[in-house]
């Protein structure tokens, strides 16, 4: 039976290399891993402690680079287990249950893709940035300031929209929403039906996101965050609601069907 | 701790007699917390670590008569020593678990126990002939648990759970089409007499009881100053009722002498050995498979294979 991605489920210990600040808000976490099974961009990780220690349940982290037998994360600390997180040291061990979850898609024929990720949300697009660097044709980072921007991680080849502006700022840091860049970048005028647009981050952002996207008639796939239980599929605690074309909604677990959505799928009037 | 007691000679990974059907292994995943034995993640990869391998059996996700949405979100409540939950019986529906899922897991080999939910005794009757009728000849499939219990469904379910005599109707009505597979009807903890119930089970034809669902709970959310749940209450699961769940059992196997699934908290094989010093017949794990798929495999293995 072929899984939502293209790689079996490994569970595993890891063992912490790195659980470094990026930026104010953000960490990095590196895990060292004794396998690889590969992932696809978009797909996540339920990470724990072991032992006695472990939460009732793992978090959910999305892979933002899986190579040499490290793979990483970024979280930012918002509760009790990412504080826990947040403490971890090099050589600590970690339970990695992993790679869960459907991907965004990788073939778009004849396609401009264009990504856009806002805060903590880097690292499905980030990674699919670096998978498919050619068919990119621009990707987006938005943070509230340059304190919350992993200058280390984005390269100039990102544009990057703040909303505190300072002076002397790279030439690719402009003030604003990440979609108001967007809109000047893209004018609905001037739209191509063609494009594709990846975006992850704060449910405000992917809301105008998909408006953007509409009235240009692109295709939009958004990755959503959810609190999950199991992160697998089997307990059904984190569902989203969605449409299959018969006029009805129907609950999709954001952990199995998702975390990636076609936004024309999800079912907007009962999300708001 | 030693995993292999004088007191203990049993082996959960032989097969045993449940009634008249001979069950594959004494450790099995509870319902709701394995889906339906299939997520549509590839578990099973050659090199890597089965769920499967050693599990006795899976009880699915309760199925209604009809497909149902659930609960609204959110549905969980995540605890220092466990959960609770408010799913609200999410499921396909009979139709598409007989179409389905009962022939996908008889090709993939997978022992199951179908959990069914229903809102009078004439209907678990009918589900249960639906399931013989699609069912009687799948190698795979074991028997039949009654969700007597679930809390988080307004009607049917909780209430009369904890009634011996509805339970005993249900049981009955039930048992007519199901000759040659197990019969468990899931109890209630939150009642007062739990052995009564599992008597008035036995007495009505249940081969066992699993003992038990979840304990009702509640959670505040302090910067609202309301209950987190929609609904206010959920099941309240994972290690922290693990004494909770052991002290049922006692009382069932102490006062009623009905053989007993138990169910409750377990999240290692030092958990599960407890509640076969008390007689219990088998085991589920629950909360601990939704944080790890294969949790209950390991737990049969480690017991098979002590120290």
């Amino acid at each position: 039976m072929a899984g939502p991605g293209s790689s079996p489920v490994c569970r595993c210990r890891g063992e912490v290399t790195g659980n470094e600040h990026v930026c104010s808000g953000l960490i990095r976490l590196s895990l060292a891993l004794p396998r690889e099974p590969g992932f696809v961009p978009g797909q996540f990780a339920m990470l724990n402690l072991p032992g006695p220690d472990a939460w009732t349940f793992g978090r959910p982290l999305s892979i933002l680079d899986w190579q040499d037998g490290v793979v990483s994360f970024l979280y930012r600390v918002v509760g009790r287990g990412t504080a826990q997180l947040a403490a971890l040291k090099p050589g600590d061990q970690v339970t990695f249950l992993g790679p869960l979850g459907t991907p965004f898609p990788t073939e778009f024929e004849g396609c401009k893709v264009v990504l856009v990720a806002g805060g903590v949300g880097l690292p499905p697009l980030f990674a699919w940035r670096h998978r498919f660097p050619g068919s990119t044709v621009a990707a987006y980072f938005g943070a509230r300031n340059g304190e919350d921007v992993p200058w280390s991680l984005l390269g100039p080849d990102w544009q990057i929209g703040v909303e505190e502006f300072s002076d002397g700022s790279p030439e690719h840091v402009r003030r604003g929403l990440v979609t108001d860049l967007l809109e000047v970048d893209f004018p609905s005028s001037e739209a191509s039906p063609d494009n594709v647009i990846l975006a992850c981050g704060p449910w405000p952002m992917l809301k105008a996101v998909h408006s953007l996207a509409r009235e240009r008639r692109w295709t939009c796939w958004l990755s959503l965050e959810e609190h999950m239980g199991c992160g697998y599929g089997a307990c059904k605690g984190c569902v989203v609601p969605v449409n299959d074309g018969d006029g009805r909604w129907r609950p999709a677990t954001c952990c199995q069907e998702g975390p990636v959505f076609d936004a024309e799928r999800l079912a907007w009037s009962e999300l708001e | 701790m030693s995993l292999n007691p004088q007191w203990w000679s049993v082996d959960p990974l032989e097969p045993f007699r449940l009634g008249s059907r001979l069950i594959p292994g004494r450790v099995w995943t509870a319902s709701g917390c394995f889906a339906y034995g299939l997520t549509g993640h590839d578990m099973t990869a050659p090199g890597f670590d089965s769920p499967f391998i050693g599990l006795g059996a899976v009880v699915t996700k309760t199925v209604t008569p009809g497909p149902r949405q659930g609960n609204p979100m959110p549905r969980l409540v995540e605890t220092p020593c466990g959960a609770l939950n408010s799913i609200g019986l999410e499921n396909v529906g009979l139709e598409a678990f007989l179409r389905d899922v009962m022939p996908a897991l008889e090709t993939r080999g997978v022992p199951f126990i179908a959990s069914i939910a229903a809102t009078c005794p004439e209907q678990f009757g009918e589900m249960a002939q639906a399931l013989q009728q699609t069912g009687g000849g799948l190698r795979h499939w074991h028997g039949v648990e009654l969700n007597l219990s679930c809390p988080n469904v307004a009607e049917g379910g909780h209430d009369f759970g904890k009634n011996p005599d509805t339970i005993a109707a249900c049981v009955a009505a039930a048992r007519g089409p199901l000759s040659d597979r197990a019969l468990l009807a899931k109890l209630t903890p939150n009642v007062g007499d739990i052995a009564a119930l599992a008597r008035s089970a036995a007495e009505a034809g249940a081969d066992a009881v699993s003992a038990v669902n979840t304990f009702v709970g509640l959670d505040v959310d302090l910067a609202t100053g309301r209950p987190i749940l929609p609904r206010r209450f959920g099941g309240y699961s994972g290690p922290a009722i693990l004494p909770l769940a052991l002290a049922k059992v006692d009382e069932i196997v102490q006062k009623a002498g009905v053989p007993v699934v138990g169910v409750g908290g377990i999240a290692t094989a030092e958990d599960a050995l407890k509640f076969f010093a008390l007689g219990a017949v088998a085991v589920q794990v629950g909360t601990a498979q939704m944080r790890d798929p294969f949790a209950a495999a390991g737990i049969a293995r480690r017991l098979h294979h002590p120290g």
